[in-house]
């Protein structure tokens, strides 16, 4: 079965059932320095899990455990059923993973970069050209990567991710520093490989692209995760809704935000009714508010 | 350990090496300072050995000398002007055939043979030369003979500087592709990151260290035989000379791998090379002086793949006289195995705690370009 073609779609292998990924109170030291302090999470074939928290929060650490670089000093790693101190190999060569730096060869031409890294992975099957095709490289695959903008090698590195038909993604940072154009396409693509069933855990302090991408958000900060839902809920309950009215008073503009608790129906009645009205707004809160409230710290 | 992965990963690296700067040029500079000592000094082992003769009686053996393929024959008329002719290092060899030699050789007499040979000959173009001049005197009665020869070395018994300069160049055709370029290409892949990548996928360290040595082997190997074999100096054992170069290249394999994982940038591993690369050029120095005590030279590794190689194409020694020094350098490849080992491992727990860090600087933050 030939993988790659636009819009080709196949079925995702999970022999393990509904879990894709469980990590079991995971952690890990550099020397004095705790990095990740008992992180658990489970993600589900099809979902996007979004690990969102500032510069140094684990978040790296973390990924470098789930993905059989890092053996961590607690805990446990199960992907698709297959325990990661045991499997490792097996487990590697299911999982795609897209790293924050750009890795490839910079003097192999995009095409030689996908060819190498399949055969690492023995998949002889692979239309490289489809594969190139999907992530808009088609006309720049022989083309050296060291001629390539930062959002072609990014696109390239989610190509490379995607080689090996994997079940699980693990994708680091993926669209950090890149273009409007560069990120909308990369996320096209995390999108279309969790509706075939593939587990996304995706690293991010971008607030807007967790919301947009996520089933659901994990707050990370030094080193343990400090909530886990979905964005609609975590805004829901840990946010605060308002409403900003704007009045003309006596030549002047004046604004009023209202946060919707129990007695906002009758002060927003009051300021609806009374001469001078300019603008209502709604707004809703943030994922960066909800993360500021549980960490005391904004997302930097 | 999957040697298929190993080999992709080689294949790599092979389709990448004329495209990186150090690789052309560890191959390159052997051949070109080939060509400067040539040029400079007159040639290395050009031409066949020369001999020159004086025959006071019109001896056959002069006349079964001039049929034989291999030597360049030069008559002269006394003793004098062989004496002249060698002294001033235009002939390699020269023998004095006496009055009545046949005579004596088939009447089965033990007559005086003298072979004068010039300081600066070859010891390898010597031994041709004697077995030749004996299997001459031997063509007389058709059986063998019993000659006694004096043998009279004319001028200091130095090599010539080209021939003193051989090892220097052979340990840069073996040392620099073989131990730089997998020592390069290792700290290339740490700083890229692209190491790190290829471990995210079954591909262990260990599949791309092997990768790495033999990167190196094979480049040092081709690189020394090919600067050997320009030089013409397979001379009579060229297993040996393979077997040194080979030796060599595993052994030069193994210290680049060693300092490619240790190195953490390519600026750390040319400063490593360069200090590094005194104790490995080192024994070279003592083929160029070889007034000079050679011991110290025995305390190199590069010593062991050296000297047989430098025996054996200039000395005319046989494999069998090489093995002790041969051994003594698999011996040593032996012991790097498990340095190799432990630095390997060293260098997967600095990756993935971060202690080595993919360099971003060759990243692009422009925009894409047209094709």
């Amino acid at each position: 079965m030939a993988w790659g073609g636009c819009g080709v779609q196949t079925e995702v292998m999970n022999p393990a059932g509904d879990l894709a990924l469980r990590a079991s109170d995971l952690r890990y030291a550099y020397g004095d320095r705790v990095a990740v302090d008992g992180v658990s999470f489970e993600l589900a074939p099809g979902e996007v899990l979004g690990l969102l928290g500032p510069n140094g929060a684990g978040k790296s650490t973390t990924i470098k455990m789930l993905i059989g670089l890092l053996p961590p000093q607690a805990g446990s790693i199960e992907v698709l059923g297959m325990a990661m101190t045991e499997h490792r190999s097996a487990i590697q060569a299911r999982l795609g993973v897209v790293f924050e730096e750009k890795n490839l060869y910079p003097t192999l031409s995009g095409r030689e970069n996908l060819a190498f890294f399949a055969r690492l992975f023995a998949r002889r099957d692979v239309d490289l050209d489809a594969l190139l095709e999907r992530v808009g490289l088609a006309t720049r695959g022989r083309d050296r990567v060291s001629g390539y903008s930062k959002g072609m090698r990014q696109r390239l590195t989610v190509a490379r991710a995607l080689l090996n038909r994997p079940d699980v993604l693990v994708l680091d940072e993926p669209t950090d520093g890149l273009d409007p154009v560069s990120a909308r396409s990369i996320r096209g693509l995390i999108r279309e490989e969790a509706e075939r069933g593939v587990a996304v855990l995706l690293t991010t302090h971008d607030m807007y692209e967790a919301d947009g991408l996520s089933d659901r958000v994990a707050f990370i900060d030094e080193g343990r995760i400090l909530a886990l839902d979905t964005p609609e809920q975590l805004k829901l309950r840990h946010g605060q809704r308002t409403v900003r009215v704007r009045r003309r008073v006596d030549g002047q503009v004046e604004e009023s935000v209202v946060t919707l608790d129990d007695d906002a129906g009758d002060r927003l009645r009051e300021l609806v009714a009374a001469e001078g009205l300019l603008t209502i707004h709604t707004e809703e809160a943030t994922l960066e508010d909800v993360f500021v409230a549980f960490a005391g710290r904004r997302l930097e | 350990m999957s040697l298929a992965r190993s080999w992709q990963v080689l294949r790599k690296d092979l389709r990448l090496g004329p495209r990186s700067p150090i690789v052309l040029w560890a191959l390159v500079i052997p051949v070109l300072i080939t060509l400067l000592v040539r040029g400079v000094f007159g040639g290395l082992f050009a031409g066949e050995p020369r001999l020159g003769f004086v025959d006071l009686d019109g001896s056959a053996v002069a006349v079964e000398l001039a049929d034989r393929d291999g030597i360049e024959l030069h008559p002269l008329a006394d003793e004098d002007s062989l004496r002249a002719e060698l002294t001033a290092g235009r002939l390699d060899a020269g023998l004095l055939l006496p009055e009545g030699f046949d005579a004596a050789v088939r009447a089965g007499e033990s007559p005086l043979l003298q072979l004068w040979y010039a300081g600066e000959s070859v010891p390898a173009d010597r031994a041709v030369l004697t077995a030749m001049i004996i299997d001459a005197v031997r063509s007389l009665t058709g059986v063998a003979v019993a000659v006694d020869v004096e043998v009279v070395v004319l001028g200091d018994e130095v090599l010539p500087i080209e021939l003193r300069l051989l090892p220097l160049i052979v340990l840069y055709a073996v040392a620099i592709p073989g131990g730089m370029v997998p020592a390069a290409s290792l700290v290339e892949e740490k700083e890229r990151g692209t190491l790190q990548g290829m471990l995210a996928t079954p591909t262990t360290l260990g599949e791309v260290l092997v990768a790495k040595a033999l990167l190196g082997i094979i480049l040092s190997v081709l690189a020394g035989t090919v600067t050997l074999a320009i030089n013409d100096a397979f001379g009579a054992g060229p297993l040996g000379i393979v077997l040194s170069v080979l030796v060599g290249a595993v052994m030069m394999a193994l210290i680049g791998l060693l300092l490619g994982a240790w190195a953490p940038d390519t600026n750390t591993l040319f400063a490593a090379w360069k200090g590094v690369g005194v104790l490995l050029f080192l024994p070279a120095i003592f083929f160029i002086w070889p007034g000079l005590p050679m011991w110290p030279a025995r305390w190199m590794p590069a010593y062991y793949f050296l000297r047989p190689a430098f025996a054996v194409s200039v000395e005319g020694a046989t494999l069998a006289d090489t093995v002790p020094d041969l051994a003594i350098g698999l011996g040593i490849c032996l012991v790097l195995i498990p340095a190799v080992v432990a630095a390997g491992r060293r260098l997967e727990r600095r990756l993935v705690t971060g202690r080595v860090e993919p360099d971003r600087r060759d990243e692009p933050d422009r925009e894409p370009q047209p094709a």
